[in-house]
């Protein structure tokens, strides 16, 4: 019915009594998530939540303790990678970072450590995983999409709002929506998603919502070909920018991606992959 | 960030890497007491960050001091993408036989370090066509091991490098990772690294860039930007933690998160017009960032029309909503302003705004810069 995360998942908060853990722990559990508790260090033994939630100094003694699965993590970025290597190494098998712009060494480190272990690390910079009607684990706005068959996955998150708000709109539900971050080194890429995606029973049809920069988009348009047989329909955000009048002024900008931009869609149109050039063309192109 | 070569090359010379003498100077009066110091030929290079300033005629090699005042005043009046030269490094020249180019790049699709090594000697990752046809071999680095011995040696037989060389060369390579991991680095590159008729190797040219995302731990590196490189809205997007992109349009946008951005000028681009600017308040921003957004759209005597576009999932509507009104009672012009407010807490943030006349509300992007650019040519006409 879902992919990473599902009904019997138990969700822990690492940053639970933090300004904005605190804020998004009472809007998850408003929305019914199973969260079983969190982490502040210092903090341990004490409850949150209007006392619904305990909280311990470490991952090991909430895991211990919660049996928690999967993490969501608050905390500022300085101490995000400390945050992710201790879920890592208490075999927490979801982890996903809310919190973005951490260092890009400290990613490296985190990606070494991901590669000998079997977590699968969300983000940094994401906006969660979405299972609607079962789990917010993450800062989703509430009430944003209904339940359904088709997978979304996207690397901007205000963009995967947008895409699951207008499938809502026309009536179309989501199995899950995964945000896998838009900074430039991430835990997870499109590809382990579309395979996670391929292999759900509960998922019939796959939205991709990439944008510039990186090669994910084309190692996903690969992917696919080779290893998807559901069907895809993906949009690549600022693709127009390619042969707009706006280019030099991006390039000179230098922190905005243009070398990728225009071959994705290509790429991706090669695989098989139905293209919508606007975001509002993606419920037409979605099979009822 | 980039740093300048000056600045890159005080870091290399400290973590020891062989390096020619120079020193930095300001006017053709000091250049010339330098070379004297140093001693004739010198290499005189125009310190910026921009590429292309060997293209550009700024860097010149002086062979004696009678041309030396005239050629340094020719560099002092280079201007480099709008950018003035202020200072010239004075180098010691050097004849060399053979060069190399070697840096620490970084792969973000694999997320790890790479050793990079290559004969294309005055060559830089950050223009990938200056290395034509060389040969460029490159290895990733697991950054929970480090660099090893055994990486080096591969690239280096890989390229058929003379065995009398390699001691240096692993040195250097060596050193070159140390300040990588030191300075929260992405590129820390040698171009180039020359072998002298006495088979000594010397860093002639050298690129550092920093990790943005890291200079809170890297506190040496706060007075290393350059703040005549930015004009007074990225300053105050630097202050306010903002990203702030000028473009030459009349409307001047607001979002939350790069797809977002992305996404409203795509809708503008399709309506054949243009942002003035694109400011991304980013996750989670405070009402004090959004009201100094908010101040640099309406002080800025080009934006017309103000494009709010906010789906707010961290970013919570409410506090957005407290920091436009700030903004809004601040005295500053008067300019209309389109905005779509959806997402955490939307219902109390729309309560808060929609007395306001300067306000006009939309539910969706495509509504949101219709309108505006609607109103604008309507405006034209």
């Amino acid at each position: 019915m879902s992919i990473l995360i599902g009904a019997d998942s138990r969700i822990m908060i690492q940053g639970i009594t933090g300004r904005r853990g605190q804020f998004h722990t009472s809007q998850m559990l408003n929305s019914g998530s199973p969260i079983v508790g969190g982490t502040s260090p210092g903090k341990g033994g004490e409850w949150c939540s209007e006392g619904r939630l305990p909280v311990f100094d470490t991952v090991k003694d909430c895991v211990e303790a919660t049996n928690a699965d999967v993490s969501v993590i608050f905390v500022p970025p300085h101490s995000t990678a400390d945050a992710i290597l201790e879920s890592i190494n208490c075999g927490v098998k979801t982890i996903i970072s809310i919190t973005g712009a951490i260092p890009l060494q400290d990613m490296m480190i985190i990606k070494s450590a991901l590669r000998n272990n079997d977590s699968i690390l969300v983000g940094p910079n994401s906006p969660g995983v979405l299972v609607p009607g079962i789990a917010n684990a993450g800062i989703f706005p509430r009430e944003i999409a209904i339940p359904g068959n088709v997978g979304v996955v996207s690397r901007s998150g205000t963009l995967c709002y947008e895409v699951v708000n207008t499938l809502k709109q026309e009536g179309i539900g989501v199995s899950t929506a995964v945000g896998i971050g838009d900074d430039p080194i991430i835990g997870t890429d499109f590809s382990t998603l579309l395979e996670l995606f391929e292999a759900d029973p509960h998922t019939d049809q796959i939205v991709l919502i990439g944008g510039p920069g990186g090669d994910s988009e084309m190692k996903a348009a690969t992917f696919i070909m080779e290893a998807v047989t559901k069907p895809v329909i993906a949009y690549v955000v600022g693709e127009n920018l390619a042969t707009s009048i706006l280019r030099p002024f991006f390039s000179r900008s230098g922190s905005l991606p243009l070398d990728t931009l225009g071959k994705k869609t290509g790429a991706l149109k090669d695989a098989g992959v139905l293209m919508a050039n606007k975001l509002n063309e993606i419920p037409a192109l979605i099979k009822r | 960030m980039k740093l300048q070569e000056y600045q890159a090359k005080s870091i290399l010379k400290k973590a020891g890497v062989p390096l020619p003498a120079s020193t930095l100077a300001n006017n053709a009066v000091q250049v010339k007491r330098i070379a004297a110091e140093i001693g004739y030929p010198v290499v005189l290079k125009a310190q910026t960050l921009e590429l292309g300033r060997g293209r550009a005629g700024g860097v010149r090699i002086v062979q004696d001091e009678r041309q030396i005042e005239n050629i340094s005043n020719e560099i002092f009046k280079l201007v480099l993408n709008q950018h003035p030269i202020q200072f010239i490094l004075v180098e010691k020249a050097f004849t060399f036989s053979k060069e190399f180019y070697l840096a620490i790049t970084s792969d973000m699709e694999a997320g790890t370090p790479v050793l990079c090594l290559s004969e294309a000697g005055g060559a830089t990752y950050l223009e990938p066509e200056s290395f034509k046809d060389a040969r460029v071999l490159n290895r990733q680095i697991d950054i929970n091991m480090g660099l090893k011995d055994y990486q080096i040696r591969e690239l280096m037989t890989g390229l058929g490098i003379d065995p009398s060389l390699w001691k240096q060369i692993q040195f250097i390579a060596h050193k070159v990772y140390e300040v990588y991991r030191h300075f929260d680095a992405t590129l820390v590159e040698i171009n180039s690294m020359v072998v002298t008729s006495q088979n000594q190797i010397f860093a002639l040219d050298t690129r550092i860039s920093i990790d943005g995302q890291s200079l809170f731990r890297q506190e040496s590196f706060s007075d290393a930007f350059d703040p005549s490189y930015f004009g007074w809205e990225e300053r105050q997007a630097l202050k306010f933690d903002v990203d702030y992109h000028s473009f030459p349009g009349e409307i001047g946008c607001m979002v939350n998160g790069m797809g977002l951005a992305y996404l409203t000028i795509d809708q503008l681009v399709n309506l054949n017009t243009m942002p003035a600017a694109m400011i991304d308040i980013r996750g989670g921003a405070t009402s004090t960032s959004i009201t100094s957004s908010l101040e640099m759209l309406l002080v800025s005597p080009r934006v017309k029309a103000i494009v709010i576009n906010i789906f707010g999932g961290m970013t919570r509507c409410d506090e957005v909503a407290d920091g436009l009104l700030k903004a809004m009672d601040e005295g500053l012009p008067k300019k209309p302003i389109f905005i779509r407010l959806e997402g955490t807490n939307d219902d109390s943030g729309l309560d808060l705004l929609h007395k306001n006349e300067n306000l006009r509300f939309f539910s969706t992007t495509e509504a949101l810069v219709n309108a505006a650019v609607g109103w604008l040519r309507g405006e034209e006409e």
